[in-house]
């Protein structure tokens, strides 16, 4: 069973944030209000190398432009 | 003004050496009148604390109520989720080789007693048994802060802005996949958390996120007719549900931890506003006296 989205680079938890997205977004105003907020993520991460810590970076970018990669490299 | 005054012609008459008395004196009084001002000074200061801490406590009470609810949500379902591996049996593998990865839930915020220092020992306390046998994932600053100072080699991703809210999914799977594209191949996953016992207790905790091999090799597998292409999304899945809920069960005690310590904070600050309002009133009584001592004498020296 081959995924398009699988194929296109994009990981299982993506894809439900995605689908999981333009449900929120087909919400009537009041609700989905509600629900957006319950789909914000505003976390920071860095890279650990021999006991040094990386940059830290904005996770929900660094986690599209990985997938990116992941999409070219196959 | 008058005791200064009176004073040194009480103690001229009395005794002989006038010069150090005389120099000693307003020394000794200011000395007398800065201490009831510093007193003063600390009880202002030790009101604002209190005021604020018993701010402090009312916000993480209602937000303890909210974090409560999502807790007991996400608790039922990461059970849910756990199901499939109980009921397959699921056993983390012993391969030689492969190291564990520890994912430790704390937060960026502090203030909140010691539940961030208890999950870094309880993380040490593995690390001593087994060293170099783990590798480390912290969501929030505060473990990060304690455990890079002692185990700088082992942290592999930290993660940072979890705590001010109630953790999303969102949050979860943006973690989970970050974990999952970690280029090491690791054994197993565990996941340490705070579970909530009561709002006075809590404990340092692992829930496993099974590798894919873990998960075929699990003796009840067969019975869910899962195939094989979407073991690794069921692997990806499950690991962002068990995060989600350690993240939400490790906040709600962190609100509450947090309750209770403005509350012990806020205690504190009444039994000493008491002792101080009392030694205050102490030495104001004090000062007077003395000062009526003065005069008297004061008096009765430049009467006889």
């Amino acid at each position: 069973m081959a995924f398009a989205w699988k194929a296109a680079g994009i990981t299982y938890n993506r894809y439900l944030a995605v689908a999981a997205r333009v449900v929120r977004r087909s919400l009537k105003d009041d609700k989905r209000l509600a629900a957006e907020r319950r789909g914000e993520m505003d976390l920071r991460f860095a890279k650990w190398e021999n006991g040094k810590q990386g940059e830290s970076k904005n996770l929900a970018e660094a986690n599209e432009a990985s997938m990116q990669q992941a999409a070219s490299g196959q | 003004m008058l005791s200064r005054a009176a004073r040194p012609a009480f103690k001229a008459g009395s005794a002989l050496t006038i010069r150090p008395v005389t120099a000693a004196t307003p020394a000794l009084q200011s000395a007398n009148y800065a201490t009831l001002r510093e007193i003063e000074g600390r009880l202002k200061s030790i009101r604002n604390i209190e005021k604020i801490t018993k701010t402090m406590k009312i916000v993480a009470s209602t937000k303890l109520t909210r974090a409560q609810r999502a807790m007991n949500t996400s608790r039922s379902y990461g059970q849910t989720s756990n199901t499939v591996f109980e009921e397959a049996e699921t056993k983390p593998l012993e391969s030689e080789g492969k190291k564990t990865l520890l994912v430790v839930c704390s937060s960026d915020k502090g203030l909140c007693g010691g539940i961030h220092s208890g999950m870094t020992r309880y993380v040490r306390r593995l690390m001593t048994e087994h060293p170099s046998d783990y590798q480390l994932v912290i969501v929030g600053e505060k473990c990060k802060a304690q455990l890079s100072r002692s185990n700088p080699k082992d942290l592999a991703l930290t993660f940072a802005g979890i705590g001010k809210d109630v953790p999303t999914f969102a949050d979860a799977q943006a973690i989970a996949d970050q974990i999952s594209l970690l280029p090491e191949d690791y054994a197993s996953i565990k996941i340490i958390y705070n579970k909530f016992l009561n709002a006075q207790s809590y404990e340092a905790v692992t829930v496993e996120a099974f590798s894919e091999e873990a998960i075929a090799a699990s003796p009840n597998f067969a019975a869910f007719e899962i195939e094989d292409e979407v073991l690794a999304n069921l692997r990806e899945y499950a690991l962002a549900n068990s995060l989600y809920w350690a993240l939400a069960e490790g906040h709600a005690c962190e609100q509450s931890a947090r309750r209770n310590a403005m509350d012990n904070a806020s205690k504190n600050a009444g039994d000493m506003i008491t002792r101080f309002q009392i030694l205050f009133n102490r030495t104001r009584q004090a000062v007077i006296t003395n000062e009526l001592v003065d005069i008297i004498t004061g008096a009765s020296a430049s009467e006889g």
